[in-house]
């Protein structure tokens, strides 16, 4: 026993040395992480949620270091949940986060009443974005925000399948059923549904777009001027209900995660992906030989339809106001809004951006920029819910109808959660 | 028995770091249980009980995780409690296969709950999932489940998640336990006769009473602080089926910045963990006096 | 006995088939886990997931980290933890009841609750960006665990072993040295693998408090493989393989140990 009892203490020795060891070390190593050069410059920090992007921003970086060699950026991604929940709690004190992203909606609008955006009214790089696309990081005159990201939040169809099957992009509720019905008899799911994530958050905008034409419909619901029982948001849930009754999404769409359903797409077993533009450029990564485009569901009739789809400025960039390095801050976004930096991140990244002079150079870019312009999208309805309860109760209702509940029934039931939630 | 008074000297330095860091950020979250505080802003206001009324009488949602909850914890308290202790006393003894099970056993255990969640989100997918295509192989079609989809069974699919990542980790409590059981007291029980399950009833059992304590336990608070992987499964849904107190909590405070109610909502949830915790306890002690 | 060898193999697949198709996957491309999930890779095994991450210069940046934090963090909690163990154990009163229960009190804090408060006073402590921070809050967050399984195991050694021991005049400290500690090497054991477990793997405070990439540790490393619309199963399946490694390892050394513990025990009884 007492040979015992001695191994164990030698090992507890033996570790602790050890460790001491380690520890000794550590400190001398913080230069190594600093692959940029100069070293002795200021350095800011730079947050955001876009895991995707780590390479074109390290290249980005690097350039931008090069130009500025007095300005080190260090980057820190954190998945987007993470980053609502730690991403803010760093901005309190200003040692973090000298630039950092925001979403559009209950995200800024929190931030904001926070006071953590610096007013960027007046800085010579607003004028690089395009002014339409930039108001919703605009609150009380003053520009917080500047959204770096265009998205199209309605479905990625796959074009080449539809010029096969001699199918056109329908105009109405009934031309969509027939669509939908001429894929199931060529043995292809019309929609593949990503219920287990993010498919209902992006899926509503689209579906009730022109069920509910009125931009303010969520201001009033939170003000208790309408009801989630009311005609439109009713319409909307039996909608859902019709395309998972007559098999229009994947059946167990509900367990379904974004992953499979880019899967069923990329193999063609699926024609449409009820996501977003961001989702093209992985697609194409599945399965290079796909034609890809967006279209959003019309569930009205021809005549009454007012919106064709779907957008939101996102990702968008702000300063800390209690940063301690603004002007060095402020650099790094002026750099990012150079037109030809803006095209190499919407190049490698296959995003649109909200950066006038845009070079798109990838086909599906290219094929589909004409969403920016051309075409008339609606500010994604979802974004304009601005508490995250009463969101949640919107997206809960069409889980609910999805497992199998009443329309009505759903939407009472959900209606009851946004009454508790109202301010 | 005196004892010097310098065991005090023993508390010093844990008791230290744990006011520090742990009862005093927790006492400052009761505090705020009482205040409208966002999480953010500098400025805050007191709304008395306002919080905890709300959480107890207007709160539909809430009253949802507290059974979610419920449900979770019966199920993996009972399933995991069972196979830990089975497989406990069919691994006891230290032979090479012994070990290498344990090992074996324990396995999950090690791996972070993060890469738990994607693994187990990989295995029930409905089309791409392992276990519907095992399920389809063996000609069970029947048993065939949207198993994180389905509002009705998805919080049972979480918790043989669970059981499956902890079990492993009570098997090595229950077997730690098991042998400190002195040999003697068997070899008594044999010569005297006695059957497997009367030598279980009489000697493993109430000498085994402090391991299990500590399973049911720590397996029932595990069970309610199950963030991380209900977090990255199914994220509370669909329809809060699988929302459990801490998503809520964490819903509360960090997408609705409603910090004030959320902490209110904590002061609840440990109340509820605390009471359980203690009827437990209570149960399993006179169990073990009755001996 | 037939039926007990039947439910072992059950049990062991059932961990085994998760975890090889994780080292499958990881040896696949995303495309091929997207086309054929279980199937084995058709173009042959892909080792580049693995050399990608080697390549990587931090990862052994994040390792170090990962082991400095988790050895202290479990060393000192083992130590601190025994200590208040033994003194709970020794008072036998009500003041030992009343920090007992304070320690056990702590297991069901949500840990979503402190954070934010937590984090307040790390800033005002400058801890942030430390791996000193991290150790000191790890040690305070897995004392309730480890004074609650260790007063369990130490509650049940015979008490006439501490009185002998103190009518030969030994001190507290000495009673603690040389027969609660040797006596509890199991638990000590069973509970060092727990902390370790939990300190390895732990996200949410680096999470919280590092943002250096000098500080950062595997886990933190891991979600840079989370995209927000997309993830990268196969390189993630082999960071979560190459993370859980030195884990293995670890356990293989300490179950030995652990053994040599339950012997220890079996000689006194």
């Amino acid at each position: 026993m007492i040979s015992k009892k001695n191994s164990f203490t030698a090992l507890s020795l033996a570790s602790l040395l050890a460790l001491a060891g380690c520890a000794g070390e550590s400190p001398d190593d913080s230069g190594s992480e600093t692959d940029s050069g100069s070293g002795d410059g200021t350095q800011i920090s730079f947050i955001h949620w876009r895991g995707e992007d780590k390479a074109v921003f390290d290249d980005i970086i690097a350039q931008f270091e090069d130009e500025f060699p007095d300005i080190d950026v260090e980057m820190n991604i954190y998945p987007s949940e993470q980053y609502q929940a730690t991403g803010q709690r760093m901005l309190t004190d200003g040692s973090t986060g000298d630039v950092f992203t925001s979403f559009p909606g209950a995200q800024f609008e929190a931030i904001a009443s926070a006071g953590f955006f610096e007013d960027l009214s007046g800085e010579d790089f607003v004028g690089n974005f395009d002014e339409n696309l930039i108001t919703v990081g605009e609150k009380d005159g003053q520009q917080l925000a500047l959204p770096y990201q265009l998205v199209f939040n309605m479905p990625v169809y796959n074009k080449g399948m539809f010029d096969e099957l001699g199918l056109e992009v329908p105009k109405s509720w009934t031309e969509f059923q027939e669509m939908a019905d001429t894929l199931l008899e060529n043995d292809i799911v019309p929609i593949a549904f990503p219920g287990a994530d993010i498919g209902p958050n992006q899926f509503m905008n689209s579906m009730m777009m022109n069920n509910a034409p009125d931009e303010d419909i969520f201001t009033k619901l939170q003000s208790g001027e309408e009801s989630l029982t009311n005609e439109w948001w009713v319409k909307t849930l039996e909608d859902f209900q019709l395309l998972e009754q007559k098999g229009y999404i994947q059946p167990d769409a509900l367990g379904t995660s974004q992953d499979s359903a880019m899967a069923m797409v990329a193999n063609e077993e699926a024609a449409m992906l009820a996501t977003g533009s961001y989702h093209m450029a992985s697609l194409l990564g599945l399965n290079p030989d796909l034609e890809l485009d967006l279209m959003a569901p019309i569930t009205v009739e021809e005549s009454e339809a007012q919106y064709e789809g779907i957008n939101t400025a996102t990702f968008m960039l702000a300063v800390n106001s209690k940063s301690e390095k603004k002007e060095q801050a402020k650099e790094f976004i002026r750099f990012l809004s150079r037109p030809e930096i803006a095209s190499q991140y919407a190049n490698e990244t296959g995003q649109h951006l909200t950066v006038n002079g845009v070079e798109y150079e990838s086909e599906v870019l290219q094929n589909t920029a004409y969403w920016i312009d051309e075409r008339t999208t609606r500010f994604q309805p979802r974004f304009l819910i601005t508490n995250a309860q009463i969101e949640a109760a919107v997206l809960s209702s069409i889980e609910n109808v999805l497992g199998g509940a009443e329309p009505m029934e759903a939407a009472e039931e959900a209606q009851q959660i946004v009454d508790e939630n109202r301010e | 028995m005196k004892i010097s008074k310098m065991i005090y000297l023993f508390f010093i330095p844990g008791l230290l770091l744990y006011s520090i860091f742990f009862i005093y950020p927790t006492i400052s979250a009761l505090f705020y249980s009482f205040t409208d505080w966002d999480g953010l802003s500098d400025a805050y206001q007191f709304v008395g009980t306002g919080n905890y009324e709300r959480a107890l009488t207007g709160d539909t949602i809430f009253r949802k995780t507290v059974g979610n909850n419920l449900k979770f914890m019966l199920v993996v308290v009972i399933l995991q409690t069972i196979v830990a202790l089975a497989f406990a006393l069919i691994v006891l003894k230290n032979t090479k296969t012994n070990l290498f099970l344990r090992a074996l056993y324990f396995f999950p255990t090690i791996l972070s709950s993060v890469s738990v969640a994607f693994i187990w989100s990989f295995i029930y997918d409905p089309s791409l999932g392992i276990l519907n295509q095992i399920l389809e192989l063996l000609g069970l079609d029947v048993l065939r489940q949207n198993w994180l989809g389905n509002a009705d069974i998805a919080i049972y699919s979480l918790a043989i998640t669970q059981v499956w990542f902890h079990a492993g980790q009570m098997l090595i409590i229950f077997v730690a336990g098991l042998q400190a059981i002195p040999e003697d007291l068997y070899e008594v029980a044999k010569i005297e006769g006695a059957s497997k399950w009367q030598t279980f009833r009489k000697v493993t059992w109430p000498l085994l009473a402090p391991s299990a304590t500590i399973v049911i336990a720590y397996t029932t608070i595990q069970s309610f602080k199950a963030f991380d992987l209900v977090f990255a499964m199914t994220g509370g849904g669909p329809n809060n089926s699988t929302q459990i107190i801490a998503t809520y909590i964490f819903d509360v405070a960090f997408r609705s910045y409603n910090f004030g109610y959320a902490s209110s909502i904590s002061v609840l949830f440990m109340i509820i963990i605390a009471a359980i915790t203690f009827l437990q306890f209570k149960a399993l002690r006179s169990d073990r006096i009755s001996y | 006995m037939l039926f007990r060898k039947f439910s072992l193999i059950i049990y062991a697949l059932l961990i085994l088939i998760p975890l090889v198709m994780v080292a499958l996957t990881s040896l696949k491309t995303l495309q091929e886990t997207f086309r054929d999930p279980l199937g084995l890779p058709d173009d042959g095994f892909q080792w580049s997931n693995y050399s990608a991450i080697f390549q990587e210069q931090t990862m052994a940046g994040y390792f170090m980290n990962s082991s400095i934090v988790t050895l202290f963090s479990v060393v000192l909690t083992l130590f601190f933890a025994s200590m208040i163990a033994f003194g709970i154990t020794r008072m036998n009163n009500w003041i030992g009841n009343l920090l007992f229960g304070l320690f056990t009190l702590g297991m069901m804090v949500p840990a979503q609750v402190n954070m934010v408060p937590l984090y307040s006073l790390m800033l005002d402590l400058d801890l942030t960006n430390s791996l000193l921070g991290l150790i000191l809050v790890n040690i305070a967050v897995t004392l309730p665990i480890a004074v609650f399984i260790l007063t369990g195991f130490m509650k049940t050694l015979p008490r006439e072993l501490f009185e002998a021991s103190t009518i030969d005049g030994a001190g507290n400290w000495q009673i603690y040295m040389k027969i609660a500690l040797p006596l509890s090497l199991p638990s000590l054991s069973a509970t060092a693998i727990f902390l370790f477990v939990m300190h390895w793997n732990d996200l949410l405070y680096p999470l919280l408090f590092i943002t250096d990439n000098a500080y950062k540790t595997l886990p933190l490393a891991l979600l840079e493989f989370q995209g927000e619309y997309s993830t990268n199963y196969p390189m993630l399946f082999t960071g979560v393989i190459l993370a859980s490694a030195p884990m293995v390892i670890a356990y293989v050394f300490l179950q030995r140990f652990f053994v040599a513990g339950m012997t220890a025990g079996a000689v006194k009884g």
